[in-house]
């Protein structure tokens, strides 16, 4: 029997969760719930979208009841504030030689560092790989919205890792 | 177009977000500016090293724990009400829906309508105008949707009309009928159709000097036919004497009600 997409849920669950047992949990919530609900999915429309619909719902239902703050209600605010910062980040450095020495562990971690409605489209994107419109659709939000958040999640991602490849001593500081 | 109108697009152009037109002009434009195409160089390198991590596939303890539990919830959800699936291909049908999507993309119309069989039937209330009053339920379906729905009496049969509800086939409103025979449920679809549009599925039966498609799917049997304007389609356990015996007279009344 195949559970076609369960895999990248999985992935996509383990990064947004940090954590084993409750990405596991979430899964299999969220598989059960799809079944339940499944009158209402209309056929021929993108049931992975779906299924992370599904997925992402659950697990706001489990972080409001843990009383966790991790997902925000309104990125929007977020996204005027975050603007600013971000413009020394974005666009990058083309030379980064970094990117050839990054240690293992080291994306989970810059990814852990994002603010939540970035780290939240990055994820859906290059983990699950959701296109931009099925991204919109698993977050209610525009594809102009996905696009704004997703580039400048990669910027800091990126910005966050030139910053532990100094660490590592790979890059020197001022390269 | 220069750098900064550019910039944009470089993103999308990554990762294939763009349309053929876009991307000659991504294309055009990195062919002459080096610090645009090392930008997308980049940036395809950046997006390879984020896919190129270690991924841990679902543990297969976890797989096997969801198709059980579906199976469970399968078997209670076809407990409930009706038999509307075979219980042995209950659970595996069931599930099978939900876990073969891909197939579900364009399935030819007959499909879809098992499918729905199977959907509605697991909805607390299936029918959206719960009448055993076959006349309600044809002017329900004509102010509703403006769709003309024939409603046979199968009472005789000792089949008894549940109700109705607009479904969607083939993109497009459709009629739902659903009638049961003590615990056994029936389904009878109307989608409007033109011409033969809709994909015939199923070895030819003839009824009485009619000719039907008969089609097993997931256990389930079904008997359809087309008159270039609508397409039946019934779904059932019901054994094909009882299912053709009620498209019979489906087609019969059908018939009498566009002479009038």
């Amino acid at each position: 029997m195949a559970l076609v997409h369960l895999d990248v849920l999985y992935q996509v669950a383990l990064r947004w969760t940090r954590n084993r047992a409750e990405a596991e949990d979430v899964v299999q919530d969220t598989y059960l719930r799809a079944f339940r609900s499944f009158h209402r999915f209309a056929a021929g429309t993108n049931c992975r979208a779906w299924l992370f619909t599904i997925m992402r719902n659950e697990l706001r239902r489990r972080f409001r009841k843990q009383a966790r703050e991790v997902l925000q209600e309104d990125p929007e605010d977020l996204d005027d504030v975050e603007a600013r910062a971000d413009a020394g980040v974005v666009g990058g450095n083309p030379e980064e030689e970094f990117l050839q020495s990054v240690l293992h562990g080291d994306v989970d971690r810059a990814l852990n560092t994002l603010p939540h409605p970035f780290q939240e489209v990055v994820v859906l994107v290059d983990v699950g790989g959701l296109t931009y419109q099925e991204a919109g659709h698993v977050l209610g939000c525009p594809r102009g919205t996905v696009m704004s958040r997703l580039f400048r999640g990669r910027a800091r991602l990126r910005a966050a890792l030139g910053r532990f490849a100094r660490e590592h001593g790979y890059v020197k500081e001022g390269e | 177009m220069n750098c900064a109108e550019l910039r944009a697009s470089l993103h999308p152009y990554v990762d294939g977000e763009l349309t053929v037109g876009e991307m000659a002009a991504v294309e055009g434009h990195c062919a002459e500016c080096r610090a645009c195409a090392e930008f997308v160089r980049s940036e395809h390198e950046f997006r390879q090293l984020l896919r190129r991590q270690p991924r841990e596939g679902a543990p297969a303890e976890l797989r096997g724990r969801i198709v059980r539990r579906l199976r469970r919830e399968a078997v209670a959800a076809a407990a409930r009400r009706w038999a509307f699936v075979p219980a042995a291909a209950a659970a595996a049908a069931l599930v099978a829906v939900i876990l073969m999507p891909s197939y579900r993309s364009a399935p030819p119309l007959v499909v879809e309508l098992v499918d729905k069989h199977i959907a509605y039937a697991q909805m607390e209330r299936p029918a959206e105008l719960a009448s055993s009053d076959n006349a309600q339920v044809a002017e329900w379906f004509r102010d509703r949707a403006g769709l003309y729905v024939t409603v046979p009496d199968y009472s005789p049969s000792g089949i008894r009309l549940v109700g109705g509800r607009l479904a969607d086939a083939h993109e497009r409103k459709a009629a739902y009928l659903l009638y049961e025979k003590g615990r056994t449920l029936l389904s009878v679809f109307m989608v409007p159709v033109s011409g033969n549009e809709a994909e015939p599925r199923g070895r030819r039966v003839a009824y009485r000097g009619h000719e039907y498609l008969a089609y097993e799917e997931r256990g389930l049997r079904t008997v359809s036919w087309n008159d270039g304007r609508t397409l039946y389609g019934l779904v059932s356990m019901l054994d094909y004497d009882a299912l053709l015996e009620c498209a019979e007279r489906l087609r019969l009344e059908r018939v009498r009600q566009t002479r009038l």
